[in-house]
């Protein structure tokens, strides 16, 4: 059996690695009934691929396009695990905690789902608020999964002072966590004077986000 | 087959810079100053076959006055579509009026050195090197020798440029500096030994040559070169370079009118020589600063001459090398970048087959390997543009747009994953975040064309001629370099 588990581990991992749909579903679907824990599956599996993509993207071995495409395969096989996912008393070891979204006012988000694809592939649990997310969302979802980093992203000059706003809000609120922004109409000056910290791309948003856990850069 | 594009592939139609009505003006015009002025031919063999084949010459003066239906029938005769074939045949063309492709333009003396920056003579090496960098380039198709190199012998520079281009790069080879007899015969003789004899070269005809007329109204010693070419079966590209206001009119239509004339001249003589012969249509025209009097490559003016000579050769069906993206400028700068693209972008939407002149600054008389690449990079834009766009089920996407639906993206999609390798890729244009290239040492197109070029000759290798072929090209130098006249 343990035969069987590790040949379902590197068909999770092969499947999201070589951009593989129904060939992740599949494995997916061979893991529950072979009864490999589902966090093994994504641990070891698909998360496994999708860091191999993303080191790939890093070193510009592959395409950005293929990445975000890795990262829906991923997300399609957990839909399958989730059921049992959610039985499961395991918990996912996480490099950190991490809410995410595009602030209020601001609807270009593929900058920032770029970063959370890039987050998660490295080890990280994302909680997406999605575009046009209001103060408070931000807020509530730190407070609920105690997230040890705050995300902001924003591309518009016109919505870049919303940022301040977030930090501001976080910090009456009693959150510590810092805040990373990033996005077009950011710059490192700005992220300073806000009293956040600054990522220009999903790259680096990875490196900076280890730094500001102290899990290397 | 060499790379090239098709232009127009998904229905793009060439561009008219003239109304069809005025192109047609500009012909019955070139054949009446033909058949009344005549034109002056310094050639003594160019003159004899017109003069046999009916012309009225004036031995005297040298003036030979064509009759309209002799250069009609000269033009049914081209040979069409003409083949450009080059040392490794991956890299044949096809001339057909459907594909664009690019040549490097000569002839410089000077070259802005990769490692110093500085500038300096021109020297063999400086061929060699720039022939390697055009061997690696994917969609270079040409190479003419960018420079002559100034620490050989004068008189015997084309032999060298020959030498150091076969050896360095398996692309078809145009030599621009061709202006004597002697010259012609000695560049073919290097170019049937790589062909392996006289007849495989006219069957793979490796090598053409730019051969020049002389405005306004000449036909000079180079015609000799042109007859050299078409006998051995390979294709002059046969020049105007009328410089506006000074050896043609003012106007912009009285060049083309001058330079076409010149051209269907040397087409009637070449076609005289050898029935049947690949041709190529050229033109090279420059523009006067009115302020200085200094000529210029690449004003308006001359950009319309040379477009409009595309014209007239897709109205003849011979293709068309036309000399451009030259630059005033002294630096791979934005003067060059923009002289360089809207000249030679105009030339390719007008129906261009060849354009020439990457890496070449202060009107096509220096060479900047920096420079090399960046026009390079940007003929890759516009190969991407001329292909126009394929549209179809597939590539409109309906029912790709109904299923994403409203505000979702299609960067996941499989439909992206199926397409995206198409889009255009940057070899060395910078598109980071301003961080990221701060971090990264703030570096300008010329700066990674420089560290590219360096890249390109550290590691890109050609294999060398076999032996007994250098050999014997060392004998045809050794004759050359006594026999041509110096």
């Amino acid at each position: 059996m343990a035969d069987g588990k590790e040949a379902i581990l590197s068909e999770l991992e092969n499947s999201v690695k070589n951009l593989q749909e129904e060939a992740a579903m599949e494995a997916a679907r061979k893991a529950l009934s072979a009864g490999v824990s589902p966090i093994d599956a994504i641990e070891k599996g698909l998360a496994k691929g999708i860091r191999q993509v993303g080191e790939k993207f890093e070193r510009k071995e592959m395409f950005v396009v293929e990445l975000i495409y890795a990262a829906e395969i991923m997300s399609n096989a957990i839909k399958i695990l989730e059921p049992e996912l959610r039985k499961s008393k395991e918990k996912r070891n996480v490099l950190a905690h991490v809410v995410l979204g595009t602030v209020a006012g601001d609807i270009h988000d593929i900058g920032k789902n770029l970063v959370r694809i890039m987050l998660e592939a490295s080890g990280f649990e994302v909680r997406d608020i999605g575009k046009d997310a209001p103060i408070d969302g931000f807020i509530s979802a730190a407070k609920e999964m105690g997230a040890e980093i705050v995300g902001a992203s924003s591309l518009m000059t016109t919505t870049v002072s919303v940022q301040k706003e977030v930090v501001d809000a976080l910090r009456s609120g009693g959150i510590e966590a810092p805040l990373m922004v990033g996005g077009a109409a950011v710059t490192e000056a700005w992220a300073k004077e806000i009293g956040a910290v600054y990522s220009s791309d999903a790259g680096s948003a990875v490196s900076v986000a280890k730094s500001l856990v102290g899990k290397g850069g | 087959m060499g790379h090239t594009m098709g232009r127009g592939l998904y229905g793009m139609r060439p561009l008219d810079v003239m109304d069809p009505v005025d192109a047609e003006k500009i012909h019955v015009n070139s054949l009446h100053l033909l058949e009344t002025m005549g034109i002056k031919v310094v050639s003594a063999e160019g003159l004899r076959l017109l003069k046999e084949a009916g012309a009225e010459v004036d031995e005297k003066a040298k003036i030979a006055k064509i009759p309209s239906y002799l250069v009609a029938d000269a033009v049914s005769k081209c040979r069409r579509p003409v083949r450009l074939c080059a040392r490794n045949p991956k890299n044949d063309m096809v001339l057909d009026g459907e594909h664009c492709h690019i040549c490097t333009d000569g002839t410089g003396l000077s070259t802005i050195d990769l490692e110093t920056g500085v500038r300096r003579d021109s020297t063999k090496k400086d061929v060699a090197d720039s022939a390697r960098v055009v061997d690696y380039l994917e969609m270079m198709n040409i190479y003419y020798p960018i420079v002559t190199p100034l620490d050989v012998p004068k008189h015997s520079h084309t032999l060298h440029e020959f030498d150091a281009t076969f050896n360095n790069c398996e692309k078809h080879i145009t030599s621009g500096a061709t202006y004597m007899k002697e010259e012609a015969q000695y560049e073919l003789k290097m170019a049937a030994a790589v062909a392996g004899g006289w007849d495989e070269l006219k069957r793979r005809p490796l090598v053409s040559a730019l051969t020049c007329t002389t405005s306004p109204m000449v036909l000079g010693m180079t015609t000799d070169a042109a007859i050299e070419f078409v006998r051995a079966g390979c294709p002059p590209m046969m020049m105007t370079m009328p410089l506006i206001g000074a050896t043609s009119p003012m106007t912009v239509a009285g060049a083309i009118l001058v330079g076409n004339a010149q051209v269907l001249a040397l087409t009637t003589v070449c076609q005289l020589a050898a029935p049947g012969s690949p041709v190529c249509y050229s033109t090279e025209p420059m523009a006067m600063d009115i302020q200085s009097g200094l000529f210029e490559g690449l004003f308006p003016a001359a950009n319309m001459v040379r477009a409009a000579h595309v014209q007239m050769a897709r109205y003849y069906k011979i293709p068309i090398f036309v000399g451009g993206w030259g630059s005033c400028s002294k630096l791979p700068d934005a003067q060059a970048a923009y002289e360089k693209a809207l000249s030679a972008f105009t030339y390719y939407l007008a129906g261009a087959d060849i354009t020439s002149g990457p890496g070449l600054l202060e009107n096509w008389t220096v060479l900047s390997y920096e420079q090399l690449l960046i026009d390079y990079e940007m003929y890759t834009i516009m190969l991407d543009m001329l292909k126009g766009i394929e549209v179809n089920d597939d590539t409109m996407a309906l029912d790709v747009i109904m299923n994403v639906g409203h505000e979702g993206h299609f960067l996941g999609k499989k439909h992206t994953l199926d397409h995206f390798k198409t889009m255009w890729q940057p070899m060395i244009t910078d598109g980071q975040t301003y961080h990221s290239w701060k971090a990264a040492g703030s570096k300008s197109a010329a700066d990674n064309a420089r560290a590219k070029a360096k890249e390109i000759l550290k590691t890109h290798e050609v294999t060398p001629l076999p032996d007994d072929v250098k050999k014997e090209f060392a004998a045809i130098i050794k004759e050359g370099e006594q026999k041509i006249p110096h």
